[in-house]
C-alpha cells in the first residue's frame, strides 16, 4: 500500500512538474514579451495558451541523435538523473498548514541535499557528450551549483534557527508575520542563489549560447533535451514554492484548500520574478559569478544569520 | 515487512553492485557512476535503519560534494578531446590483498569499538549534535582543524604554479 502511495506521488510530482513545465513556457514567452515590448505568442488558442500542445508532441517526435564518440551508456541515461531529483525533491514541499506528501523531520535538508544528485548528473552528461563545448558547460554549472549551494542553505538556515525545527511542517506552523522582514535579506539571498543553482539567465553562463552553443546538453536533442528543460523549469517552481513556503509562511493567512491557492499564487509571483530578472539583466563574467557568491552573498548570508541569532536571544 | 525487506535488499544491491563496479571497471567514468550508486545505497542503508538525518547527510556530503570532485579532477586532468580516461593497473593481486586486508582490519576493529561507543538511538539531529557539540566537541573541532590545515597544505603545494 506505501509502495503504491509512493508511486502515484511519484507519478504526480512527474505531471506537476510537466505540465508546470508547459503552462511555464508559455507564461515565460508571454513575461519576456511584455519585457521587450512585444506580444509573445498569440495565435495558437486565446492568448497562444495552445502553443505549447504543439511543441510538445514536436519535441517528443523529434529524432533521438547519440553522436558517434559519446559514452552511449552515460549519455542517454544521464538526463534522467538530471530531471529525477528536481522531481523527487518536490515531496517534501509544506502545501498547507499540516499536509505535505512527505512528511519527514530532515524535510528542509532533504530539500537542499537531493537536488546535489543533479550535479553529478549534469557532469556526467557533460562528459559523456566527449564535446569540448559541453565539457566547458559542465565544468561551470558545476563550480557554479556548488558554490551558489552555500549562501542558499545558511539562507535557509536563518528560517530554520527561527523555526527551531527542520520539518518544513513545523516551519510553517511556527512562521509570524514579523519574520517576513526579520528575514528579508535571506529570502533576496535564496531566490538569487535559486536562480544561480537552476541555470538561468543572468546566471547561464554554463549554457551561454553565443560562446559554448548550450553548453552542457550541446549534444543533446529532442526528448532527452526536454528532460533537461523540464529539469530547469521544475527546479523553478519547486524553488518558488519553497520560498513561499519558507519565507512567505505558506498558505498563510489561509488553511486548508484556500491556503493551498494561496502558496501557488505567492509561488507564481516568485516565478514571474525569476522571469523578470532574467529577461532585465545581462549575463555575468564566470570570474564575477564567483566572487559575488563568495564575496557578498555568503558573508551576507552570515550576517543575516547572526541577526536572526541575535533576535531569538533578545525575544 | 516485505516493503522494508524489498528496499533494504535495493540498498544493498546498490552497494555490493556499485562497489562491484569500482573494483572492475577500467573506465573512469563508469568507476565515479558505480561509486555514486554505493554511496547512495549506504544513504538508503541509514534510512532503513532511522537514520534520516545521517542519509540525508550522506547524499548531501558525499554524493553532492566528495563524488563531483572527483569527477571534477578527473574532467580538468584529462583534455576532453583525449579520449576515455581508464584505470591502469599493473598489481591486481597485490592490491586485492592490500583492499582484503585493511577491510578485515577495519572490521574487527569497528567489531570490538562500536558496541559500547555509539550514542543510543542517534536518529535525530539534535541527538547527533547534542553527541558532537556536547561530550565529543574536542575530536569534532580538531577534526576541522586537521581538515583546514590539509586544504592550506594543498594551496601551498599547487600555488607556486598557478600564480600569474
Amino acid at each position: 500500500m506505501t509502495l503504491l502511495w509512493g508511486f502515484l506521488w511519484g507519478v504526480a510530482a512527474v505531471a506537476t512538474i510537466a505540465g508546470g513545465a508547459i503552462l511555464g513556457v508559455w507564461w515565460e514567452r508571454k513575461v519576456s514579451a511584455r519585457i521587450q515590448m512585444r506580444y509573445g505568442p498569440q495565435q495558437i488558442g486565446p492568448f497562444g495558451s495552445l502553443q505549447m500542445i504543439a511543441d510538445v508532441p514536436k519535441l517528443l517526435f523529434k529524432e533521438d541523435i547519440v553522436p558517434a564518440l559519446a559514452d552511449k551508456a552515460i549519455f542517454k541515461y544521464a538526463p534522467l538523473f538530471v530531471f529525477g531529483p528536481v522531481a523527487v525533491s518536490m515531496v517534501v514541499i509544506p502545501f498547507t498548514a499540516g499536509w505535505a506528501p512527505l512528511n519527514t523531520s530532515v524535510g528542509v535538508l532533504f530539500f537542499l541535499a537531493v537536488p546535489s544528485i543533479e550535479v553529478i548528473a549534469i557532469l556526467l552528461s557533460a562528459w559523456a557528450s566527449h564535446n569540448t563545448l559541453s565539457t566547458l558547460g559542465g565544468l561551470r554549472a558545476t563550480a557554479q551549483m556548488i558554490s551558489y549551494e552555500v549562501p542558499r542553505s545558511l539562507a535557509v538556515l536563518a528560517i530554520v534557527l527561527l523555526a527551531g525545527s527542520l520539518r518544513p511542517l513545523d516551519v510553517v506552523a511556527a512562521w509570524r508575520w514579523w519574520w517576513m522582514p526579520l528575514t528579508f535579506v535571506a529570502f533576496v539571498i535564496y531566490f538569487v542563489a535559486s536562480i544561480a543553482e537552476m541555470n538561468r539567465g543572468p546566471f547561464d553562463i554554463p549554457e551561454a549560447e553565443s560562446e559554448l552553443v548550450a553548453g552542457y546538453f550541446a549534444d543533446y536533442s529532442g526528448m532527452r533535451w526536454a528532460s533537461f528543460m523540464m529539469a530547469e523549469y521544475g527546479a523553478m517552481i519547486a524553488a518558488s514554492l519553497f520560498g513561499a513556503a519558507l519565507f512567505f509562511g505558506g498558505g498563510w493567512p489561509f488553511g486548508g484548500a484556500l491556503g493551498v491557492i494561496t502558496l501557488i499564487v505567492k509561488a507564481i509571483l516568485i516565478m514571474t520574478a525569476i522571469m523578470w530578472v532574467k529577461w532585465t539583466f545581462p549575463r555575468l563574467r564566470q570570474d564575477q559569478l564567483m566572487s559575488f557568491c563568495w564575496k557578498a552573498l555568503t558573508p551576507l548570508a552570515l550576517v543575516q544569520l547572526v541577526v536572526v541569532g541575535v533576535v531569538l536571544v533578545w525575544l | 515487512m516485505t516493503l522494508e525487506i524489498l528496499a533494504f535488499a535495493l540498498a544493498a544491491l546498490l552497494m555490493l553492485g556499485g562497489a562491484a563496479v569500482v573494483a572492475l571497471t577500467k573506465d573512469l567514468m563508469r568507476l565515479v557512476v558505480g561509486l555514486g550508486a554505493f554511496l547512495l545505497g549506504v544513504a538508503g542503508m541509514f534510512l532503513y535503519y532511522g537514520h534520516a538525518f545521517l542519509a540525508t547527510a550522506q547524499v548531501f556530503v558525499y554524493v553532492g560534494g566528495v563524488l563531483v570532485l572527483v569527477v571534477f579532477a578527473v574532467m580538468v586532468v584529462h583534455r576532453a578531446n583525449g579520449g576515455r580516461p581508464l584505470v591502469t593497473s599493473q598489481h591486481d593481486i597485490g592490491a586485492a590483498a592490500v583492499a582484503f586486508g585493511v577491510s578485515g582490519m577495519l572490521v574487527m576493529s569497528l567489531r570490538e569499538s562500536v558496541g559500547g561507543w555509539l550514542p543510543e538511538s542517534g536518529t535525530s539531529g539534535s541527538s547527533i549534535a547534542q553527541e558532537l557539540l556536547g561530550g565529543h566537541l574536542v575530536a569534532f573541532e580538531l577534526l576541522g582543524v586537521l581538515l583546514l590545515v590539509a586544504l592550506v597544505a594543498v594551496l601551498l603545494i599547487v600555488g607556486p604554479g598557478e600564480r600569474r
